[in-house]
């Protein structure tokens, strides 16, 4: 078997558990919003990897996105097809426009830039009665083109599995191209890269813009799939939280956000649940939410800071080439 | 006084020094020279204890200070403020004995010491490595960016510091001209080794080595004619 | 005329808060290059202890002291996680403090509960040109006032402040001379603890704070110290007081929910307008 088809059988059988499993879920909302996250992730995972900072307020251009599709279609009757279009475009042109001045600046001015911004939003929100004016937005359409209408979660589920392939595909091949180089580049060194006639700036307001426009189609999804849009929806915990995934599963490579997104969704759901145990008292909910949360955090940014999909590949990548080369190390896979 | 013994220093994978030996006996000063790259600030920064040895031994007999590559001032603090921070390892926090040694930097002491001059700066940078009351004194590239007569006033300043206090130096120095005059015995380093070492006049006289380490009798003889 | 004096000196007393929280980003990060997230949760620890000191009946004055003491040993904690590891670089220090903001929020909660708080603090008011002002209010501006000037000695006349300065202005000198750049930041961590512990400890009793004011806080204080390039204890106070004021302001003539959005427009607008000074700031 050739190497590519040999790399891409774990893929195929990933993305077949993936499908199956909607099928064999009767409330799919769960499913269907770590697999929204999981594409927030991919896209600010790249960022953070690529362009060395982060942004700590993505949910801002998460409620952009839900906020275009809502507003939009309440208020405007903008067909839902177009709304959902839209959000990802005015999401990617917020965070350029975000981005043009504070990503010239060290790492912190643009992490609490997007966190302002995102309050800014939620304070709008609660604020302006179009926008919802505290009670929040209803009545949103169902997605559909004219007389064909989304119902049921099955649609969603396989909606947000089918956004989530074509953003790493696009990621992938965008991280390959030769713009790709020049992104790597600068992960590597700006200076170099710079003097290389890379265009520093213009490379990282790039992706910057790809992951806020993730952001945003995923805002959007989410204002179908539960039709009610208010500031509530987009604290900040959960714009930490794509941080945290992000960290977790292994910054600048497309399955670390996967994987951070998967493991952070189902350990947050975990300590829910054994927190939901009757007879469990409060202080232990408390304490397994934050504290465990944020230990953990703590505990890979120390230790394992490339995160757990590099760090992992790179054991197996050594397993494997001592195997096929016995004693003889392999140095190769080294990184400066 | 200052003792090396097959000292190797590592950045990762690629190694700096390479099994070095230097010994400088108290009241010495003593060169060591060499082209860029050799490994004469990494041999320097291990004895000052900034960066660690991969093996190997180094002994000092006392303290040492560094007068480091580039000056290196706290910019935005006055030439005073530079002075007593000097001291942070001693007791003696005062820079009168340092304002009567060098009277020039007496006359500076409230000005910040990025605004002062090349020059300047490095005397600034002597007298705080003077602060700490070391027993040996390393000099890193003395010379680098400055115009020969002030390196020439710096260079009798160091001469007659180690003539008429005693102090140990060590020279680390690109221009081997200067070094050689300075001082009566010298190394040269050469991609991480010594490649020679002995009387200066002795390694100055030498053509072979000259020509291949030191710039060429030709190149030397015309800094003697510039000076 | 009288309302607009209302709004100036509660806008100076929420300024200072706010100055005293940047006071400790800047001096975290001029010594450590680090921006330290946990600038607001110091501040709910200072607000919260304080709180339960009193509870236990330790005189005023005394709890309030013993509070700020004790939130400037949390920040010496937090530097240990944060900086104590070698090598650990500024943006991923950034997040480790994300980590302790969360961390301490669940202790608020545990130890606390959800519902905000307020310490007791001096009752009464003063008539000042006519109006009525808190003397709560008037500590702040004063305790505020006397805690600068203190920073500024620190830092400007003292062994130690020098060498944290020289620190941060040359890493490579400062160790040739002897200095431990980590000790530093620890020192600075500390500061910047009881910065943020009297802060809250001087705001809580008019302005309750629970397990969620350390996002606002932070948010503020960061404003402020924005204004100062991160790097100017002065320049932090003005806009600590701009902040206050403005908002104050804001929050007179438009109505109170459009304060926090002030806050965040202004803080937005620092960044963007002074993008080209704060990279030249950086370069330094």
């Amino acid at each position: 078997m050739n190497p590519p088809v040999k790399r891409a059988i774990p893929t195929a059988v990933v993305a077949l558990i993936a499908i199956l499993i909607p099928l064999f879920l009767n409330d799919k909302t769960f499913y269907v919003q770590t697999v929204l996250s999981a594409v927030v992730v991919v896209g600010l995972s790249l960022f953070m990897g690529y362009a060395g900072q982060a942004s700590l307020g993505q949910g801002a251009f998460v409620a952009i996105g839900a906020l275009t599709v809502a507003v939009s279609t309440v208020s405007f009757n903008v067909p839902p097809l177009i709304a959902l279009i839209a959000a990802p475009l005015i999401s990617a042109g917020l965070a350029y426009v975000l981005g043009l001045p504070l990503l010239r600046l060290r790492g912190h001015y643009l992490a609490f830039g997007t966190l302002a911004v995102l309050l800014l939003v939620g304070a709008l929100m609660g604020g302006v009665p179009i926008l919802g004016g505290g009670a929040g937005i209803v009545g949103i359409p169902s997605l559909g083109i004219g007389s064909l209408v989304v119902t049921g979660q099955l649609f969603f589920a396989y909606l947000a599995l089918a956004v989530l392939a074509v953003t790493m595909v696009v990621s992938r091949n965008v991280i390959s191209s030769r713009f790709g180089r020049g992104v790597r580049a600068v992960a590597g060194s700006e200076s170099a890269a710079a003097s290389s006639g890379v265009p520093v700036l213009r490379t990282k307001l790039a992706v910057f813009a790809l992951a806020g426009g993730c952001a945003g189609l995923v805002g959007g999804i989410t204002a179908f799939f539960i039709p009610y849009v208010s500031a509530e929806s987009f604290p900040p915990s959960m714009s930490f939280t794509y941080v945290i995934m992000a960290v977790i599963g292994g910054l600048g490579t497309l399955w670390g956000g996967v994987v951070g997104a998967v493991l952070v969704s189902v350990l947050v759901q975990a300590l829910n649940t054994i927190s939901n145990v009757p007879g469990t008292p409060p202080i232990v909910g408390t304490i397994l939410q934050y504290a465990a949360y944020a230990i953990i955090l703590i505990l890979f940014l120390l230790y394992m800071p490339r995160g757990l999909w590099p760090t992992v590949g790179d054991a197996v990548k050594r397993r494997l080439a001592k195997r096929v080369k016995g004693s003889q190390t392999d140095y190769s896979d080294q990184h400066a | 006084m200052l003792n090396l013994e097959d000292v190797v220093i590592r950045y990762g994978f690629a190694t700096a020094v390479d099994g070095v030996s230097i010994s400088v006996e108290k009241g010495e000063m003593v060169a060591l020279v060499g082209p860029n790259g050799a490994g004469k600030s990494s041999i320097v920064n291990a004895i000052s204890g900034v960066i660690p040895v991969a093996s190997g031994t180094i002994t000092v007999d006392g303290a040492s200070a560094q007068v480091p590559e580039g000056r290196q001032m706290f910019a935005n603090m006055s030439v005073d403020d530079n002075l007593r921070l000097g001291a942070w390892r001693v007791k003696d926090r005062n820079p009168a004995a340092i304002y009567e040694l060098l009277p020039d930097l007496a006359r500076m002491k409230d000005q910040k010491a990025g605004t002062l001059s090349g020059g300047q700066q490095q005397m600034v940078a002597v007298g705080r490595a003077l602060m700490a009351g070391p027993d040996l004194l390393l000099v890193d590239e003395l010379s680098l960016g400055l115009a020969p007569l002030i390196v020439a006033d710096l260079a009798n300043y160091l001469t007659e510091l180690n003539a008429s206090r005693g102090m140990t130096i060590l020279l680390i120095e690109q221009e081997v001209d200067l070094a050689f005059r300075m001082c009566a015995r010298a190394y040269v380093l050469e991609a991480g080794r010594i490649v020679a070492s002995g009387a200066s006049a002795t390694l100055a006289a030498d053509p072979q080595l000259s020509a291949a380490y030191l710039g060429g009798i030709e190149a030397s003889a015309d800094r003697k004619r510039l000076k | 005329m009288n309302a607009l004096l209302i709004y100036v000196v509660s806008g100076i007393t929420i300024g200072a808060t706010y100055a005293l929280i940047g006071s400790g980003f800047v001096v975290v990060h001029r010594v450590t290059h680090v921006v330290n997230f946990t600038q607001g949760t110091l501040a709910v620890f200072g607000g919260l202890i304080s709180y339960s000191l009193l509870s236990f009946s330790i005189p005023h004055g005394l709890a309030e002291a013993l509070a700020v003491v004790l939130t400037g040993l949390i920040g010496l904690v937090f530097a240990f996680v944060t900086i104590g590891k070698k090598g650990t670089p500024p943006l991923t220090a950034l997040l480790i403090t994300l980590g302790l903001s969360i961390l301490s929020e669940g202790i608020f909660v545990t130890i606390w509960g959800q519902s905000p708080i307020a310490p007791e603090g001096l009752d009464g008011a003063t008539i000042i040109l006519g109006a009525s002002i808190e003397n709560q209010r008037l500590l702040t501006a004063g305790i505020s006032a006397v805690a600068f000037i203190l920073l500024g000695i620190f830092f400007g006349r003292t062994y130690l402040g020098k060498g944290m300065t020289a620190a941060a202005s040359n890493p490579r000198a400062a160790a040739l001379v002897g200095i431990d750049s980590r000790r530093m930041g620890f020192i600075a961590f500390a500061i910047a603890g009881m910065l943020g512990g009297l802060a809250g400890v001087v705001t809580a009793p008019f302005s309750p704070i629970s397990f969620s004011s350390d996002l606002p806080l932070a948010l503020g204080g960061f404003a402020a110290a924005v204004f100062g390039g991160l790097s100017s204890p002065w320049l932090t106070v003005v806009g600590g007081l701009v902040l206050g004021i403005g908002g104050q302001l804001v929050a007179g003539y438009f109505g109170g929910s459009y304060q926090t959005v002030a806050a965040l427009v202004m803080l937005l607008v620092v960044m963007i307008a002074r993008h080209k000074s704060l990279s030249a700031e950086e370069a330094k």
